[in-house]
């Protein structure tokens, strides 16, 4: 953990109408980490996503990428939803160039990027498929294609496979960390399924009900590459023990 | 072409072959005088006959028809962007719009024409005032219909708001846009014939209709309905053949070759696999 961080979060709250969302969030994430985010239902995990991606201006705090203030300003960030949100009217390659379309134009070069991130990453079949003709799994694998293609360090995936039933779901974390693993990307991970935030991440940070708070960060001290195995093996287990006891110690009414 | 597809093209051209048998059938059963309801048989038979007179008047409603519907259906659509860009537009002109279409449009015929003259003018005024409100209502449906989580998710990409409007919302419209299309594609003829009898220099299918009418020459008549119909239905088809051609996605799962732009793979990068499976 040497060197300025990547993304710097510092007493982030959010009031709607009176009543605090999140209250005072503190965030350090270092360049090429992946951090999980669980908590409960309603503990604001989305509110803090829309804060970090620029959609949201929080109450108060601010938000800073390689040290430069980003709060409330968008363009910074990629981010992923649980829906897909593919356009059904462009192709596969023409749903990961949609950044570029909606900001300068696709280019020639754009285009061979796209191809070559689909081809590279399991969807070379599928290229200049529509998207109703992909499985769910699939259909994701190009929303993050297109998250990727934005070229923003920092990603933001909310429950990316959270509509996934759990063997395709297994398939796609997998499929992530080798993503990942070759990209060099920082990403920030929300998710309901501890047994998920630990597969993935360097650090599970959990947060607390309403109004949300940073209420611990846990490493992940599990060595990487990280496979089937991994979810048997005693360092994962031990780390899956701390986190369901704070998820369900704490709040009382839980995920 | 395989059976399944030849009998999917077959069967609406049997239930059209089947209403002429019916109709003959009725014609015929009941005895129905010819000058009430001519056959199946005579009326075809007036069409080939009286097509050196039909043909021009054919061509006369047909132009007054398309451009009705080609003017109606850009208007309707030009409203619905703009209404649907700036709310206030939308709040005022809505139920403006919505009163229009209650006015009975056979009463302001002849007033349409009294102010746009006798030429093809009012009768493009009013097919068009028949074809657009359907198109401006379905558009703004599928303006409303776009995801806000899309709509975020172009803002989280920084998306600049002409070209989020022309990727993702005009595209959304597209599907309801050709719903009004089709209804307006059949609606057309009727504005068309409206606008003739209102008054007009220059005489169409609807003219000669009542012409025949009046002569008791119900063969003909018949013959006249059937060309208005046949226009309609041809609007129609074409209508659903551009549908076809502008929401590919809709029918095939693949994108057409001419739409794939093949741009040049380097080797040195991964498998360039661009092929379909």
């Amino acid at each position: 953990m040497e060197g300025a961080p990547k993304l710097v979060a510092d007493g982030l709250s959010v009031r709607f109408d009176g009543t605090a969302a999140i209250e005072g969030v503190q965030l350090r994430i270092e360049a090429g980490e992946f951090v999980s985010i669980v908590g409960p239902s309603g503990c604001g995990k989305s509110t803090l996503f829309n804060i970090l991606s620029g959609l949201l201006v929080p109450s108060s705090g601010r938000v800073s990428i390689d040290g430069e203030d980003v709060t409330g300003s968008t363009g910074h960030v990629g981010y992923m939803f649980q829906k897909d949100l593919l356009l059904p009217w462009r192709t596969v390659v023409g749903n990961i160039v949609l950044g570029a379309a909606l900001t300068r134009g696709v280019s020639d070069r754009d285009e061979a990027e796209a191809r070559q991130l689909a081809a590279r990453y399991g969807l070379g079949g599928f290229l200049d498929h529509y998207p109703h003709a992909l499985s769910g799994g699939m259909r994701q694998r190009v929303a993050l294609m297109r998250t990727l293609a934005v070229h923003t360090d920092v990603l933001l995936l909310d429950e990316p496979f959270g509509a996934l039933d759990s063997q395709t779901r297994l398939e796609m974390q997998r499929w992530l960390l080798e993503v990942w693993d070759e990209l060099d990307r920082t990403v920030l991970f929300v998710t309901h399924d501890v047994d998920e935030a630990v597969f993935l991440a360097d650090r599970v940070l959990v947060m607390s009900p309403r109004p949300g708070t940073i209420a611990a960060d846990i490493p992940v001290p599990v060595p990487r590459p990280r496979d089937l195995d991994t979810l048997t093996s005693a360092p994962f287990m031990d780390v899956k023990r701390q986190v369901l006891g704070l998820l369900y110690r704490e709040g009382g009414e839980a995920a | 072409m395989s059976w399944r597809r030849l009998g999917r093209w077959l069967t609406p051209v049997a239930a059209v072959l089947g209403v002429f048998v019916l109709w003959g059938l009725i014609v015929r059963v009941f005895h129905v005088e010819p000058y009430v309801v001519p056959s199946p048989q005579d009326a075809l038979a007036a069409l080939v006959d009286h097509w050196d007179v039909l043909a021009p008047l054919t061509r006369v409603t047909v132009q007054e028809t398309v451009i009705g519907f080609a003017v109606g259906a850009l208007v309707g659509f030009a409203l619905a962007v703009v209404m649907s860009r700036w709310s206030l537009v939308q709040r005022v002109v809505y139920p403006v719009l919505v009163g229009s279409q209650a006015i009975p449009i056979v009463a302001v015929a002849v007033p349409i024409v009294l102010v746009f003259g006798y030429g093809l003018l009012p009768k493009v005024v009013i097919t068009a005032f028949i074809v657009f409100f359907p198109v401006v209502v379905n558009v703004l449906d599928g303006f409303a219909s776009v995801d806000r989580d899309l709509l975020n998710l172009a803002r989280i990409m920084h998306g600049g708001r002409t070209r989020v409007l022309l990727h993702i919302e005009m595209p959304a419209t597209l599907t309801p846009l050709f719903s009004a299309l089709k209804l307006g594609a059949t609606y057309a003829v009727t504005g068309a014939v409206l606008g003739e009898w209102a008054g007009t220099k220059e005489y169409g299918l609807g003219n000669f209709l009542l012409i025949q009418q009046s002569r008791l020459a119900t063969d003909t008549v018949y013959a006249t309905v059937l060309l208005l119909t046949a226009i309609g239905v041809t609007m129609f088809l074409l209508v659903m053949a551009a549908e076809r051609l502008a929401t590919p996605w809709r029918t095939r799962s693949t994108a057409r070759r001419w739409r794939r732009r093949t741009a040049p793979m380097r080797d040195d990068v991964g498998t360039g696999e661009g092929g379909r499976p």
